[in-house]
């Protein structure tokens, strides 16, 4: 069943990542009281770009919040309360950190921003423009008008101007879920039901994914859809979806100098093809993004773009692209138990998807800057947090026991803290074990948001002023 | 070879004795259970243990289920043996756990008093299934070795460009230098001739009894699926998705280890229709668990280590225990998508189960209300003992085939596959 996406009450980057908006700058605000946020709601509103096709602006603009941002600007506990679980408990809640791997060096404790040691954050907003003077322009506008409604900036996120590599050098975004009620999605087969990512809609079950209803009274002035599932409420949620953003930070040097270090040859001379090779068997991709399971032993840049393939047929044993590759681990394709290789394992591999929006950031140009960290403000947008997000960082990124292996967290992204340190390259007529493997990816802030629709903000911008809490009927 | 039995011990707690007994509990945690007083690890054969509590509560009718204490584990036979351990070399800590529990004849009695105390009140399982019916804990543990050693000996390199025979061949000849691993070449042995008679009697028995009743129960199809079909358009309560505390307490005790412990308990409905239908496709359950679904997989998951099925309290009560692998989110997917008609029949007949069609349909494919419900009806295990904390099935299962590979010549093929086990 396909739902009719109303493109227009949706904010954009649902739809596209602002591929043609090179410049981006991600600001993490708290707001001094309701009049506050409601103010910079009220400023932001006009500027929020929408899905709404031919998009051809050279600036756009995303707003999200946290719970602690809804009840800011004065949604009531009982409406709050219908987000889901994990939006509620927020990421750097204890045992969640264990479950998506933010211990040790990548907890929460150390994080610049988002741990439960910083300040709470209220909302986000996402700023994007085609050129770094425009992006300048509209950001100096945005820190106006957070100081002139009280609002203030708890952290700016920079980002590098986009580009297609990521900074560990590899071709990125390649294999993005196609969301039905896109055009794309009509061109191409696999697409995965819109409620998978927008909420509102059928998911992958054929279901409504819970949000947040609201009784007819809380909406005197109408402005919130009806809810799709019959009932008489009111929808906060449709339109909406979650936002997970995460810094992540990379280090460049240790991910290179062990793939050299790793390769080395018996005399101890550098072997740069071995180098490329680990490093590749590591990710999954060639740096120019061929996949392994299509060019197994050597790049090859025509494949750049390749995400036409599966795993089981071609390469059941990790031969070509090793069962602990990131790329294998973040999406197996077709290669998910007990059917593996049929169409039931692809269907139940979409039930795990994410639209990934990130942005890479660190010194530009690359040129090393001390202290300049570098790495991804990974973003990524889905309909339920549990079942999408936080089901692929534990049981696909970081369980040592995933696609029967015994100690291997993600090569490239996973947590080493107590497990997982290892990585297995399967090779005739003995695989090869990299024991040892260090951490190449830390967590250094993050934070789960709620990205709302555009009737869902025209609502929370109007909210009443707080009221006395209480039940409340009807 | 034995064979693996389950073990519930439940006894009433007062009222007074449960902050105590929590504390205690919660005090033993994850690692608890391994050490003194418990010292589980030097028991013969557990897989799995767990302690936890039942709260007090009222049933349908309102009458009190006073709280209880819950032993379970997981052991090879036999059950005898078990017992006596669990007073000879647990009994410090079984002591301190039971001494909360009316009539416990307590540290000063004899051992007999005490052991005859435990089988007492032991509470048999209406099903139980095996990921693996007859591998023990012995051979668990030895296949681990085995395939650590060999992991070791190719780690040191120099295999490229050899045939996978001549690997194979040097695998052999190192684990033949090995006299801790002679055991290896010789296959596990089986479980007891005994046992496997009386496996096979009532995998023979069942179907024929089936087969004698069928005129009575083709009597009665029609009218209990009428009387099903009805109960279930009969308005039912919504379920409510399950609070943060509710949440903080599982969440507490989760994601340590490969596998968690799993347990959920909740009323069957009233009336005779919902306990027959119970009772019935528990007799299927344990028939399926028992027979069908011996070797590495429950109906296609394969991620649970043991599972057991307890009816409680005269059948007003049924508890689903488990030790499985991975996080309890991808657990439950595996329901929804692999086994939900079994999750469908099993549970349909309790009480906050979502909506079934026919008993088979509906319900566990209602994702987020049979996620809530199960989060809702699920109880902490805060000590829990595992003897392979880092053993998947899977690892378990692949660790078989690499011992069973061992011995024997193989066609270069056949070698090359047996290599890529490691």
């Amino acid at each position: 069943m396909t739902d009719t996406l109303d493109r227009a009450g949706i904010q954009g980057i649902v739809a596209r990542g602002y591929s043609s908006l090179g410049h981006a700058r991600f600001t993490l605000f708290a707001c001094d009281g309701q009049s506050a946020a409601r103010g910079l709601l009220g400023w932001l509103l006009p500027r929020v770009t929408t899905a709404a096709p031919r998009f051809s602006a050279d600036t756009a603009v995303q707003v999200a919040f946290t719970p602690a941002g809804l009840r800011r600007l004065g949604l009531p506990e009982t409406a709050v309360a219908g987000f889901s679980l994990e939006f509620l408990a927020g990421m750097a809640a204890a045992n969640r950190s264990r479950f998506l791997g933010d211990v040790g060096e990548s907890g929460s404790r150390g994080w610049a921003w988002g741990g439960p040691a910083g300040p709470a954050i209220d909302g986000l907003i996402l700023l994007y423009a085609a050129t770094a003077e425009l992006l300048d322009e509209r950001q100096a506008q945005l820190a106006q008008q957070l100081a002139a409604t009280d609002a203030r900036a708890l952290a700016v996120l920079d980002t590098l101007e986009r580009q297609d590599h990521e900074p560990f050098g590899f071709h990125d975004g390649i294999s993005q879920p196609l969301m039905q009620g896109l055009p794309k999605a009509s061109r191409a087969g696999g697409s995965v039901p819109a409620g998978e990512f927008v909420l509102g809609y059928r998911n992958g079950y054929g279901q409504l994914t819970d949000r947040p209803l609201l009784p007819r009274s809380a909406d005197p002035r109408q402005l919130l859809p009806p809810d799709p599932g019959g009932s008489s409420q009111a929808d906060l949620g449709r339109n909406g979806t979650y936002l997970v953003l995460r810094q992540l930070e990379q280090d460049v040097d240790g991910f290179w100098n062990y793939a050299a270090e790793a390769t080395r040859r018996p005399d101890g001379s550098g072997d740069r093809c071995a180098q490329d090779a680990l490093a590749a068997k590591l990710v999954g991709r060639w740096r120019s993004g061929a996949p392994l399971v299509k060019a197994p032993y050597r790049d090859d840049p025509a494949l750049a773009e390749g995400n036409d393939f599966g795993y089981h047929h071609t390469d059941p044993m990790g031969l070509a692209c090793p069962l602990g590759a990131h790329i294998r681990r973040a999406n197996p394709r077709d290669s998910l138990d007990p059917r593996p290789g049929t169409d039931a394992s692809v269907q139940v591999n979409s039930l795990h998807r994410l639209l990934r929006r990130g942005r890479s950031y660190g010194p530009a140009g690359g040129s090393p800057r001390p202290g300049g960290a570098t790495g991804l403000h990974f973003i990524c947008l889905a309909a339920n947090l549990a079942r999408q997000f936080e089901f692929v960082q534990h049981t696909w990124l970081n369980d040592p026991a995933f696609n029967g292996l015994y100690d291997d967290s993600d090569p490239l992204v996973g947590s080493r803290e107590s497990r997982g340190r290892t990585f297995t390259v399967p090779a005739r007529p003995v695989r090869r074990r990299y024991r040892g493997l260090p951490q190449f990816v830390r967590t250094r802030g993050g934070a789960y948001f709620f990205l709302p629709g555009i009737s869902a903000l025209r609502y929370l911008e109007q909210l009443p002023g707080s009221v006395p809490s209480g039940p409340r009927t009807g | 070879m034995p064979y693996q039995v389950g073990v519930t011990i439940r006894a009433e707690v007062s009222p007074d004795q449960l902050p105590p007994l929590r504390k205690l509990l919660a005090d033993t945690g994850r690692k608890g259970l391994t050490e003194p007083p418990f010292d589980f690890a030097h028991l013969r054969g557990v897989h799995f243990a767990r302690l936890y509590l039942l709260d007090e509560v009222a049933d349908l009718d309102g009458r009190p289920i006073p709280a209880g204490l819950v032993f379970m584990s997981e052991v090879d036979a036999p059950l005898r043996r078990h017992l006596a351990q669990l007073i000879d070399v647990a009994g410090d800590g079984i002591d301190q756990a039971f001494a909360h529990c009316a009539g416990y004849p307590g540290p000063g009695a004899r051992r007999r008093t005490r052991i005859a105390w435990l089988r007492r009140h032991l509470v048999p399982a209406s099903a139980y299934y095996v990921n693996t019916v007859g591998r023990g804990l012995d051979q668990i543990r030895q296949e681990a070795k085995l395939r650590d050693a060999l992991e070791d000996r190719l780690d040191q390199g120099g295999w490229t460009g050899r045939a996978a025979a001549g690997v194979r061949q040097d695998l052999q000849d190192y684990v033949a230098g090995r006299g801790d691993l002679s055991w290896a070449w010789r296959p596990p042995p089986e479980p007891p001739l005994l046992f496997r008679i009386r496996e096979a009697v009532h995998k023979a028995a069942m179907p024929l009894l089936l087969l004698l009743l069928m005129p009575v129960l083709l009597a009665i199809l029609p009218l209990w699926l009428v009387a099903l079909r009805m109960s279930e358009l009969a308005p039912q309560p919504e379920i409510k998705r399950p609070a943060q505390p509710q949440l903080a307490r599982l969440q507490a005790w989760e994601d340590y280890e490969t596998q968690n412990p799993y347990a959920v308990i909740g009323f069957i409905k009233p009336g005779r229709l919902h306990v027959l239908t119970m009772r019935a496709v528990q007799l299927a359950t344990s028939y399926g668990a028992r027979h069908l679904f011996t070797h590495g997989s429950l109906a296609g998951v394969k991620s649970i280590h043991f599972a057991r099925w307890v009816p409680l309290d005269g059948w007003r009560r049924m508890t689903f225990v488990s030790n499985y692998d991975g996080a309890v989110e991808a657990y439950n997917d595996d329901f929804i998508n692999e086994i939900w008609w079994g999750l469908n029949a099993v549970f349909g007949s309790a009480v906050g189960y979502p909506p079934t069609r026919w008993l088979l349909w509906g319900g566990a494919r209602l994702e987020q209300p049979f996620k809530y419900t199960l989060r809702n009806h699920q109880v902490p295990v805060p000590a829990w003992y595992t003897a392979y904390p880092a053993l998947s099935a899977g690892n378990i299962a692949n660790n078989a085939r690499i011992r069973a590979g061992l011995p024997g010549e193989m066609t270069p093929v056949q070698a090359e596959q047996w290599l890529s086990l490691l």
